[in-house]
């Protein structure tokens, strides 16, 4: 644990007595401490660490300056902030103007610095990757968990709705976003109930997970069918029993839109032609063409050598 | 005038839980200690008890989660997951349980579901589940005036056998308001949508319905069906005619009606022996 993980401590120009880096690089992080406050977010912009420890025995505008510019940025925003501030001053201290992840109180007890520095980067890890409408893991666990089950006998599924736009467009994005959280919370409970497995959302109606390949099959049609009955909370009786609703095109020509369906691909990961990550999209996109091919919900595995 | 009225407003805001009975709680507890348990399962035993569906569909349609309208069972238990009822089961404290005087009350409201789902099948109607669902909790609003009001349902139930006067007329007097009125506030009170709430609200008086008549008109008509057979009690002495409205609505003939009452009298036995068997249980 730890190893390689790069930890900037940004301290006052007084600075400290050099223990605290020992400690650290005794836990195996690479530590640089930083004692020019103004300096700092030029080396971070230039070379991000993985969590930054801030000094705030003397907090001024410079440290707060700091704080900000990291909170501030989408990209930079993941990186864990923790203040070190001394014990009196904790239960006072202002948190609105200083919007840390964390801190610790001094004199430093560093069996509590090292657990707050694991905490702080598993939780960033999970709440900044997660997809604020379904709350499912984003792009990089996404990504992990496909690194993870190449060459292993699993099966990863991309999951997206067919004709999601059109509904979007003529019933509004708040029922669109309906159907996204029903699609996210019927993956995720298929998953689930098939016991071990991992559901994460791309962004839009895409949607990826990942199972055994021997489950891969029963899941995508328990997932077919769950919102095939969901689908039916969201049409009206007429819609239902004529199967399509109607939309206008941009030049105002009426459009027939079949009701709104799933199509899935599934990817067996243990195919030899899966050597890493980016083939894995590509097979999936290939079959997704072939899923799309039907108008109606259906899946696709990949069984071509 | 009116402070009864406000009084069981109050009292619904306040209302999170509604008893259930034991015999149904140590089933669904069953269900979730068993990891095999399947969604249609659990879907089957929910949609026995209409404590339990109201619950369901609460959590399903509560803000938390974003849907706007889920109105059947199994679709609220595809969306919650199986782990989120059994952990609603298996925390058994939420379940106020019911006590054994209020087994009729039961038996009638899951023989109106049953007789609105023969009804719905026969007349081809569509949203069979979504009719069984209204048909099953339209009497909710006396579960909580016997629940929450004890001493007035008591006083209700002596003026309907005592005077001989419909229920609803009685429910007035007391109350100023009446269990249909007392139901639609519990079931828009937890968010449930229309298409079961209007049923609710319009069991009694049919014309009234807007938007939802034909599955207004079945929950009318099972609410009369079941009162007829003399399955459960509702606290109704006498059997209501069914309303002029209702029967165009749904444009019967005398013969569909013979055919849906002779259907109904064989599955209410069915009914009977599950009832009996949930009973059963309670003593364990």
């Amino acid at each position: 644990m730890g190893t390689n993980l790069r930890i900037i401590v940004v301290t006052s120009p007084s600075g400290g007595d050099g223990s605290l880096e020992l400690r650290l690089q005794s836990k195996g992080y690479q530590v640089v401490t930083l004692d020019n406050p103004p300096s700092v977010m030029g080396l971070i912009y230039s070379d991000p660490p993985d969590v930054v420890l801030i000094d705030l025995a003397t907090p001024d505008q410079t440290l707060l300056g700091i704080i900000h510019s990291l909170k501030d940025d989408f990209f930079f925003s993941t990186i864990p902030v923790i203040g070190m501030i001394p014990e009196w001053a904790a239960e006072g201290f202002d948190w609105e103007e200083y919007p840390l992840d964390d801190f610790v109180t001094t004199p430093l007890s560093y069996r509590d610095l090292f657990t707050r520095i694991v905490l702080s980067l598993r939780r960033l890890r999970r709440v900044f990757d997660n997809n604020p409408l379904t709350r499912l893991p984003g792009n990089t666990s996404i990504q992990r968990a496909i690194e993870h089950a190449v060459g292993k006998p699993m099966g990863v599924c991309y999951v997206d709705i067919n004709h999601f736009k059109q509904y979007n467009d003529v019933y509004g994005f708040a029922h669109g976003d309906e159907v996204i959280r029903m699609v996210a919370r019927i993956i995720a409970n298929a998953v689930k109930e098939a016991g071990e497995g991992f559901a994460g959302h791309i962004g839009g109606d895409d949607f990826v997970f990942i199972v055994p390949l021997e489950q891969a099959e029963a899941v995508s049609e328990r997932i077919i069918a769950n919102f095939t009955a969901v689908v039916s909370e969201l049409f009206n009786e007429e819609e239902k029993a004529r199967g399509f609703y109607v939309a206008h095109d941009r030049k105002g020509n009426e459009e027939r839109v079949p009701l709104m369906g799933v199509a899935i691909s599934i990817v067996p990961m243990d195919s030899p032609k899966i050597g890493h990550y980016a083939k894995v999209a590509e097979v999936a996109a290939e079959l997704k063409k072939m899923a799309k091919k039907s108008h109606r919900s259906c899946y696709v595995m990949d069984r071509r050598k | 005038m009116g402070s009864k009225r406000d009084k069981i407003l109050d009292i619904i805001r306040d209302t999170n839980s509604l008893p259930t009975l034991p015999g149904v709680v140590s089933r669904l507890q069953a269900l979730a200690e068993n990891r095999k348990s399947s969604i249609e399962e659990m879907a089957r035993l929910v949609s026995s008890d209409q404590i339990l569906s109201a619950r369901v569909l609460r959590l399903v349609n509560s803000p938390s989660y974003g849907f706007y309208r889920v109105s059947t069972i199994s679709n609220a238990l595809i969306l919650l997951g199986v782990n989120v009822i059994k952990s609603l089961a298996l925390s058994s404290s939420i379940f106020e349980i019911m006590e054994k005087t209020i087994v009729g009350l039961w038996e009638h409201s899951l023989g109106a579901g049953v007789a609105a789902n023969i009804i719905a099948r026969h007349l081809k109607l569509p949203e069979v589940e979504e009719i069984s669902t209204a048909a099953l909790l339209h009497d909710i609003g006396k579960v909580i005036i016997k629940e929450k009001c004890a001493e007035d349902y008591e006083r209700i139930c002596n003026m309907v056998e005592r005077d001989g006067i419909p229920m609803l007329e009685a429910e007035r007097q007391v109350l100023q308001t009446n269990h249909a009125e007392v139901g639609e506030w519990l079931v828009h009170n937890w968010y449930l949508p229309n298409k079961l709430s209007e049923p609710v609200a319009c069991h009694h008086d049919v014309a009234n319905a807007q938007h939802h008549k034909m599955k207004t008109a079945v929950v009318h008509l099972a609410d009369v069906l079941v009162k007829a057979s003399g399955f459960g009690f509702s606290g109704e002495v006498y059997v209501p005619r069914i309303q002029p409205t209702a029967w165009e609505w749904l444009g019967m003939a005398e013969d569909d009606l013979a055919a849906i009452v002779e259907e109904l009298e064989d599955r209410l036995v069915e009914v009977k022996n599950f009832s009996l068997e949930i009973q059963s249980a309670d003593g364990n």
